[in-house]
């Protein structure tokens, strides 16, 4: 029972973090119609930043903040000098992300090296309750988490500006001739989602050393999740994470745990064959014009 | 106007010894594919960074005297970007054009049959660190008319690498522990190299009498929290981290806060590793190196050529000491073509290989190869006292003189 228990909490914990690029993602695939698969190396761009600044003495959660501006920053140049030019003919947007992420793995490794990177835990401690161990950052991560999901989640579906985006998302052309400064919500998306991502390689490692090759791991997932639980939907990311987390602790506890992503990329396409639009609907996704 | 001439005469003179000299540094073009790029890097420029540390010792020492001629050597380094068809590419430009009499590398067993198919045609050396080429370097395969008949595997066989580890490990934990250790887990990624490195793995410390169970993880996972979870449920005395360095580090701070055994081993992780990240453990925790580590070594050759090899700028991680896989065959090739007397033999210099011997670096034992052309030494496993990161006791245990039962030893 203590080890099921284990599992759960487990589970949570492995989701935060998914969860935290999913929601990036799902802003930028769902809502501002860009499909960036550099968006996992601008995760491992805020993990090495993180890593940089707390080997110069800074706080942690400081630093986490400063991740945060930086990749938004990035995301910010990103969108001005690449992705602005592909709106209208997303694949090339979607090749060209390829591109920007091969790019920003080895500048991180001419800036840096191509060694692992981590950090002390700046936490430290694991509570016991239960026979249930609870790691601290674990739990920090999940509350951050919690938080940032609930300010977008609420900026999105309660905000002027949330609806406005949504507007745009349904007819960009109508949104337009009411006024809303459609390009200029899109830039805003990518910049938001892209500080998500550097929150989320601040966070990432305070868990677990990075590589300059990470975010090419963890952007499957982060796709994964955003098309589980319905593009552009944050709920549905919530959710999508919380759906892999859970395969992912059960099937490494009590299945073949060499499987363990196979099993959660067959729930993925599972969900999709079964209802396209996401568990909790969403958007179509980036359209060609 | 005399002292004039006799100055231009000298002047002359020194001019002509010059070029002289300059003729008979002749170039010994070799090649060296390694991973600049791509997810291989760390463990590639390990093998460019000792192969350039190799060139220049032996050129500034005068370089290799060959019949009436002095080569200096003149490396051709290419990046595979852990690609197995750029390595291909590489291998074809490094022979056909460049025509380079040996190459190193690369990383990864498949990498290096791959270019094993145009190095053999080719008559050009091959010296490559996989383990597991012991799975194809058989008798046929080295046979005079055989493809890996210029192929040196210059990493000892996986049953001898894991038969030298598991000694070591049990000789440093058994006596930290408060009964004899008599179940271990294995923990190793589920990709071609884990699978078989394991195999060998499961067998020798079967073979020193524990139970194991193997428990493989997907590679690349990040989050190791519920198969550790898993393990723990298993009760083991020993958990051994195997063959990733980079997921051995990054999934054993994590079994140590779910308490998951009372003692580990981490397998490619150096102690100069271990200090630095401040790793620290309430119970006994053993580490080896892939051969000998940089962070501690009871060897002063070793200290010396670290020394030597981070001098040239090489970063330290958890691979630098893989560098050592490659650095030792530059000299003992030098040596072989000095004794063959001329370099566009290579049938007498791979002969001459499995004839001689040499005492390098990796090992205080002299490097033999075998008729298989595969090289023979032990692994050190250091042990890192409990609740420190930087008091280590290390040691070297030989490897076994055969495969433990059950292991084919391919």
């Amino acid at each position: 029972m203590d080890i099921l228990l284990q599992q759960l909490v487990n589970s949570l914990s492995v989701a935060s973090v998914t969860i935290l690029i999913g929601i990036g993602i799902t802003l930028i695939f769902g809502l501002a119609g860009i499909v960036n698969f550099a968006h996992g190396e601008f995760l491992m761009v805020g993990g090495m930043a993180t890593w940089f600044m707390v080997g110069a003495g800074i706080n942690f959660f400081l630093a986490l903040v400063f991740a945060g501006l930086l990749v938004g920053a990035l995301g910010y140049a990103a969108e001005r000098c690449l992705f602005r030019f592909t709106l209208n003919r997303p694949m090339n947007g979607f090749i060209m992300s390829i591109g920007l992420s091969v790019i920003l793995q080895h500048a991180v490794i001419r800036v840096f090296n191509e060694f692992q990177k981590s950090i002390a835990d700046p936490v430290g401690q694991v509570w016991t309750i239960g026979g249930v161990d609870i790691i601290a950052m674990r739990a920090i991560v999940v509350a951050i988490t919690a938080v940032i999901v609930a300010i977008t989640y609420f900026g999105i579906s309660r905000s002027r500006y949330g609806m406005a985006l949504r507007a745009s998302v349904s007819d960009r052309d109508t949104a337009e001739l009411m006024g809303i400064p459609v390009r200029r919500y899109v830039t805003g998306v990518f910049i938001y989602g892209s500080l998500l991502a550097g929150i989320g390689g601040a966070l990432m490692i305070s868990l677990f050393p990075i590589t300059p090759f990470t975010g090419s791991v963890i952007i499957i997932r982060g796709f994964a999740v955003s098309l589980i639980g319905g593009l552009g939907n944050v709920g549905g990311a919530v959710v999508g994470g919380l759906v892999l987390g859970l395969v992912d602790g059960l099937s490494a506890g009590y299945g073949y745990p060499e499987w363990t992503d196979a099993y959660s990329l067959v729930v993925m396409i599972l969900i999709l064959v079964l209802r396209p639009q996401g568990l909790l609907g969403g958007t179509l996704g980036p359209k060609a014009s | 106007m005399r002292q004039l001439g006799l100055g231009l005469a000298m002047a002359a003179a020194g001019l002509a010894m010059a070029l002289q000299t300059a003729r008979a540094d002749e170039e010994l073009p070799i090649g060296v594919i390694a991973a600049q790029s791509g997810s291989f890097v760390s463990a590639g420029n390990t093998i460019v960074g000792a192969a350039n540390l190799a060139a220049q010792q032996i050129n500034d020492a005068g370089g290799i005297k060959v019949g009436d001629k002095t080569y200096k050597i003149k490396l051709y380094i290419r990046d595979n970007r852990t690609d197995v068809n750029v390595s291909i590419a590489a291998a074809r430009e490094l022979v056909n054009d460049i025509g380079v009499k040996a190459i190193w590398g690369t990383e990864t067993h498949d990498f290096s049959v791959s270019m094993a198919k145009i190095t053999g045609p080719a008559k050009v050396l091959q010296f490559s660190g996989n383990s597991s080429l012991g799975a194809v370097l058989d008798d046929k395969a080295v046979a005079d008319d055989g493809w890996l008949h210029y192929a040196f595997q210059s990493e000892p066989q996986e049953w001898q690498r894991s038969g030298s580890t598991a000694k070591g490990v049990l000789s440093l934990l058994t006596p930290q522990l408060k009964s004899p250790p008599k179940h271990s887990v294995v923990f190793v990624g589920n990709d071609a190299t884990g699978q078989y490195l394991s195999s060998h793995y499961v067998k020798a410390l079967e073979a020193e009498g524990q139970t194991v169970d193997l428990v493989q993880y997907p590679p690349d996972t990040t989050d190791f929290l519920p198969l550790l979870t898993r393990i723990k449920g298993m009760k083991p005395d020993i958990v051994h981290f195997w063959y990733n360095g980079d997921s051995t580090l990054t999934a054993f701070p994590q079994a140590l806060k779910l308490g998951v055994a009372p003692s580990y081993f981490l397998f490619g992780v150096d102690p100069g590793i271990y200090q630095e990240r401040s790793l620290k453990a309430d119970v006994p925790v053993t580490l080896s190196c892939v051969p000998v580590c940089w962070g501690s070594s009871p060897f002063p050759e070793v200290k010396q050529y670290f020394d030597k090899y981070f001098g040239l700028g090489a970063a330290k991680g958890p691979q630098s000491s893989v560098s050592l896989l490659y650095y030792d065959y530059f000299f003992w090739y030098a040596k072989a073509l000095e004794k063959v007397g001329k370099i566009d033999d290579p049938d007498a210099v791979v002969a001459e290989l499995l004839k001689s011997d040499y005492k390098g670096v990796v090992s205080p034992v002299p490097l033999v190869f075998n008729k298989h052309h595969q090289v023979t030494f032990a692994t050190e496993v250091c042990m890192v006292q409990p609740n420190t990161s930087d008091q280590f006791k290390c040691a070297v245990e030989q490897p076994p003189a055969a495969p433990p039962p059950g292991d084919n030893g391919g």
